[in-house]
């Protein structure tokens, strides 16, 4: 019969189905990871860099903070004009969470980028995962010059005695206010020295009907940054170290007062989507938003803007910092952590720090470049750059259970919408962030430290 | 395609034939040759990561790590007892209830309305069916500034009728019904069309005869047309259901899960869980789960619905 | 009990619609050329002559609704991707865009590589749906002309991974794929979600259906297996073919999920993950950019689906109409 006949198999079709078939088997016999083996952190080792070539290509993984891939840009078309080493900017998010998941998700792989992006809030789980390198030594070899770091920038990204990554695109939360509403509303030209005294402008504000005195934003590594300000202002806190302390009456009073000003007096609200483009339509008169957004605020808004300090509470003033640092990553080979090393180095010195700051308004991280020409010319032209750089002497360290618990910022965030939104009672919203908070560090960071 | 209708010898009932005097073991290579690499594909990339999911799922596994410690059922008792565990399971509840059942309804008025003979209706069949073959992802962005509060035309025209709008963006049961609705306004249009071609099969002589009978309208609609729509009624109830379930790329443009995870469905969460929070043994606990329900759902459906249905 | 005479009501029209399955792929062709015939309207008398007038007029009301429904967020959208960032934020909203110069796209362009993105599509569509409509159509015809003792568990593991999501599985898949270096590749893009579950159950379906005369003169003509396949099945299948490739198509087009967790170079990304750039968090979303990218991305597939609708409404209802 042709059916037969038609169709004789050959060895190099069975030689193909088998390899198939072997294909199949090999494919199906990797993934996953190890069990049991040994996690944590990557031990400082004694390398001598001196015997080693740089890489001649590295991989850097950024969300370009403040719009500001123009400028990375330039910088890497500097260093490649100085040194012969190509760095390849690569988009991995749009913010630095998306970032961190991208980093995270791409642990073990090929495809792990010799730099990358390490905000406050994700840091230290790439550490704990063994993701990152201890930065000291190789900060030595190449003459970091750390000690010209702001201190408490630097200080950030330090645990255990080493650090694992330099600050980059630093920032704090600022007070923003529309200069022509407060003219309208016959208040001073400056913003609010205290929530008390906000508390006594804000009526005067509120009497323009369709303009919300005060405009928040709400999600996570926003709403949890900035509420550190009224949170600490009253003495509270999130956490000492690792023990959780929402349930004091400070943090309630914080929390409280947060309520009365959007449910009570009706003179704060949580913009929808945007908070940044509601203050520059002028629909809120003042807002807080970091510095880092201060370009694209003074270039989207139709008025005249303003900054100052954080207001401060009862106890004093109290600010936050925030942004982003740059880490290297562990599993590469010492060729390309020492580019990446050489690239951290030329990405924070003193001149591009001041070109990368005069662009997008994030923070100065060294002292030279503070105090230097560059920035002087910018502070000149737009004093609301300078607002920043003074507040940093107000700021403090943030509280572990936000910061270096997995999913702690999380959980804020979502007590602290609960609060904001639907009005929950702080103390229940509270509770259920703290218990979630302590059962993740048990389970995720204890063992690791 | 029209000789596929009259044939009455089919290939299956003939498939005997082809079979004569072959050895065994070359025609099962030569079926492996054709059926086996599509086999081997569903086998490395359903099949096997179906079973490794069932095995992550009892691992405490950071997914930025290469080691993970084994836990047992630790993850889905945690899932069971997590405080956030109600509200996800009824947000997917009300969604896959909202955009099945709603579906159906709106897309079988739909397929009335386009089955009658009104001028422009090919038109509209068209209008109506072009958001389905769109990217979620545009849709859930362009929709986002439709529903913007301030800037969008949603709260603009409720407010000229004097409704308040809801607030879409804060408050987790109006974010609910929001991706609800994009989700309808993208995929009505192929449950309307599916139920005018079958409505489209069955209307022309059925329905005449019946209004000769001096039916009346809604009459016919009940006893008559409906049944008929009971195996279209089925096949969407199938497979619409398994589309709502997975339905991931309109909420991570709109919503991102939020606000207060009024939108994180339990196919939001395993994403979430999987590769923002990086637990990927909980997210793998999560994804058995729903994999559970699926399946629970589906064969309810075949035993209880085509049982109504009189396939 | 009425059950008893629901089943005859569903039983008699059983052939009918079995027979229109053969023609599951022009089932829907027709309506549009029967719509637009002005004459074949007025036969209708089912609504009776006296009502027919309001009925009529509400039916076109609701039409004109649904329309409306339909097109209101996509004109909202292409008027927005013309306006200024003032004009966008801005109370009481402002429907026209004072001038209709393209920056807005000019942006979009500049700031990401749509080229690429655009490209990154067209290579995993047209890949990714040739290979799997062409395993699709093997498998089918090993599950309906070959012999194998175990064909019919052979098919029921293909069909049941319908009910597997790809998402349940994405874990242990992306772990796979980023394993053996394929992220950020088309590989990685393509071949997870290769294997074809949804054609092998409709060419079954449809081969089931074909006239055995053809094989039997094509095996008398001394063809193999995928001669026979190739040069006589699929061309008299090329409705349903066609009809699935479209489906499939537009599912490659869209698919957000997976592209999202595998790729993260821009270069690499396609349209659906490359347009969410544009969404900036850090400062100010530009809607007015973001729109003229979502144009970018929907306005080609809207053409297209007009220019070949008739195939892709068959495409959409052979599926149900042969299931």
């Amino acid at each position: 019969m042709s059916a037969t006949k038609s169709f004789t198999i050959n060895r190099r079709q069975i030689l193909q189905l088998g390899a198939l078939l072997g294909g199949t088997a090999a494919l199906a016999a990797c993934g996953g990871p190890s069990i049991g083996a040994a996690g944590g952190a990557v031990q400082a080792t004694d390398r001598d860099w001196s015997g080693i070539t740089p890489a001649k290509e590295i991989t850097w993984w950024s969300n370009h903070p403040g719009a500001s891939r123009p400028v990375e840009e330039e910088i890497i078309r500097k260093f490649r004009e100085a040194h012969g080493i190509k760095v390849n900017l690569v988009t991995a998010g749009a913010n630095y969470d998306e970032v961190a998941q991208k980093f995270q998700a791409a642990a073990g792989t090929d495809n792990v980028p010799e730099l990358v992006g390490a905000s406050d809030v994700w840091w230290f789980r790439y550490m704990i995962n063994g993701q990152i390198l201890p930065l000291d030594q190789l900060a030595d070899h190449l003459e970091f010059d750390a000690a010209d770091f702001n201190t408490t920038l630097y200080n950030d990204y330090e645990y255990n005695n080493s650090h694992w990554a330099v600050p980059y695109a630093r920032s704090t939360p600022l007070f923003y206010y529309n200069k022509d509403a407060f003219k309208k509303a016959g208040l001073p030209d400056r913003a609010p020295k205290t929530w008390d005294e906000f508390d006594e402008w804000a009526p005067k504000l509120a009497d323009k009907p369709g303009l919300m005195p005060l405009g928040l934003g709400k999600g996570t590594s926003w709403i949890a940054w900035w509420f550190c300000n009224m949170l600490w202002g009253r003495g509270g806190a999130y956490s000492e170290e690792w023990t959780m302390t929402l349930d004091t009456p400070e943090a309630l009073a914080a929390a409280e007062y947060l309520q009365r000003l959007v449910f009570d007096d009706k003179v704060a609200a949580i913009a929808a989507t945007d908070y940044v483009a509601d203050f520059g339509a002028g629909l809120s008169a003042t807002t807080l938003a970091s510095t880092g957004s201060l370009s694209g605020i003074l270039e989207a808004a139709k008025f005249e803007v303003g900054t100052g300090f954080l207001p401060e509470g009862p106890r004093g003033a109290a600010c936050p910092t925030g942004g982003t640092g740059v880490a290297i990553a562990a599993d590469k080979t010492p060729e390309q952590q020492l580019a990446a090393g050489m690239f951290l180095k030329f990405l924070t010195n003193s001149e591009n720090t001041a070109y990368f700051s005069s662009n997008t308004g994030y923070m100065p991280v060294r002292t030279s470049a503070r105090d230097g020409d560059i920035m002087a010319d910018v502070y000149r032209k737009q004093p609301q750059f300078r607002t920043a750089v003074d507040q940093l002497e107000t700021t403090r360290v943030q509280d572990w259970g936000r910061v270096f618990v997995p999913n702690g910022d999380k959980e804020l965030t979502t007590a602290l919408e609960k609060i904001v939104l639907q009005q929950a009672d702080p103390a229940s919203a509270f509770k259920v962030a703290s218990d979630a908070i302590t059962k993740s560090f048990e389970q995720n960071v204890k063992s690791y430290l | 395609m029209a000789t596929a209708i009259d044939v009455r010898r089919r290939a299956a009932d003939t498939a005997p034939t082809l079979r004569r005097r072959r050895k065994p073991w070359k025609s099962w290579l030569l079926f492996l040759l054709f059926a086996g690499p599509n086999l081997a594909l569903l086998l490395v990339f359903t099949y096997k990561p179906l079973l490794q999911s069932f095995y992550y799922s009892t691992l405490q596994w950071n997914i930025g790590s290469a080691a993970a410690m084994p836990v047992g059922l630790a993850n889905y008792v945690d899932w069971f007892t997590d405080p956030s565990t109600p509200r996800v399971a009824g947000v997917t509840l009300v969604f896959t209830v909202a955009t099945v059942g709603g579906g159906m309804v709106i897309g079988l008025a739909l397929a009335l309305l386009l089955n009658r003979k009104l001028a422009g209706r090919g038109l509209a069949r068209t209008v109506v069916v072009a958001p389905y073959v769109l990217s979620g992802v545009a849709v859930g962005l362009l929709w986002l500034f439709v529903f913007d509060p301030n800037f969008g035309i949603t709260s603009a025209l409720l407010n000229a009728v004097g409704i308040a709008s809801p607030d879409w963006y804060n408050d987790p049961g109006a974010a609910l019904w929001m991706v609800i609705i994009v989700y309808l306004w993208k995929n009505v249009g192929y449950v309307a069309l599916i139920y005018l071609a079958a409505l489209q099969a069955v209307s022309r002589d059925l329905l005449d005869a019946a209004s000769l009978d001096g039916a009346s309208a809604a009459r016919t609609f009940k006893d008559i047309v409906l049944p008929l729509l009971g195996p279209t009624t089925f096949f969407l109830a199938v497979t619409t259901l398994l589309s709502s379930l997975q339905s991931f790329d309109i909420i991570r443009a709109m919503t991102q899960g939020g606000p207060l995870e009024g939108t994180t469905t339990m196919m939001y969460q395993i994403y979430q869980e999987g590769f923002q929070t990086g637990r990927a043994g909980y997210s793998s606990a999560v994804a058995t789960i729903l994999f559970a329900v699926l399946l629970i759902v589906t064969f309810v459906q075949m035993r209880y619905i085509q049982k109504k249905v009189h396939y | 009990m009425s059950a008893p005479a629901q089943t005859r009501v569903s039983g008699t029209p059983q052939p009918t619609s079995a027979a229109a399955d053969g023609s599951g792929g022009m089932a829907a062709g027709p309506a549009p050329a029967a719509a637009l015939a002005p004459g074949h309207g007025r036969e209708r008398t089912a609504d009776g002559p006296r009502r027919r007038r309001p009925a009529n007029a509400g039916g076109y009301l609701s039409l004109l609704l649904a329309v409306a429904v339909m097109v209101l967020p996509l004109v909202w959208m292409l008027l927005a991707s013309f306006k200024d960032r003032d004009e966008i934020y801005t109370i009481p909203i402002q429907w026209l865009p004072s001038s209709y110069d393209l920056s807005n796209y000019a942006d979009a362009l500049a700031t990401v590589p749509f080229d690429s993105f655009f490209l990154n599509s067209a290579i995993t569509t047209i890949v990714g749906a040739g290979l799997k409509i062409t395993l699709g159509l093997t498998t089918a015809y090993a599950v309906v002309f070959l012999d194998f003792p175990f064909k019919n568990v052979v098919f029921g593991i293909v069909v049941f991974a319908l009910l597997v999501p790809q998402q349940i599985v994405i874990i242990p898949n992306y772990t796979l794929v980023a394993e053996l270096g394929w992220l950020n590749t088309d590989q990685g893009l393509i071949i997870p979600g290769l294997a074809s579950a949804f054609g092998t159950f409709l060419f079954r379906q449809h081969f089931l259906t074909l006239p055995v005369s053809i094989l039997e003169a094509a095996a008398l003509d001394g063809a193999g297996h995928f001669r026979r396949l190739f040069r006589f099945v699929v061309p008299i299948s090329a409705p349903t073919i066609a009809a699935v490739a479209l489906v499939s198509i537009v599912s490659e087009w869209n698919e957000y999920l997976w592209p999202l967790l595998v790729v993260d170079r821009a270069e690499m990304m396609t349209l659906p993950v490359g347009l969410t750039l544009l969404q900036n968090n850090d400062g100010v979303t530009n809607w007015g950019v973001l729109m003229a990218g979502t144009v970018l991305v929907t306005a080609p597939v809207l053409i297209a689906f007009f220019a070949l609708q008739t195939r892709i409404v068959a495409g959409l209802t052979t599926g149900a109409v042969t299931g």
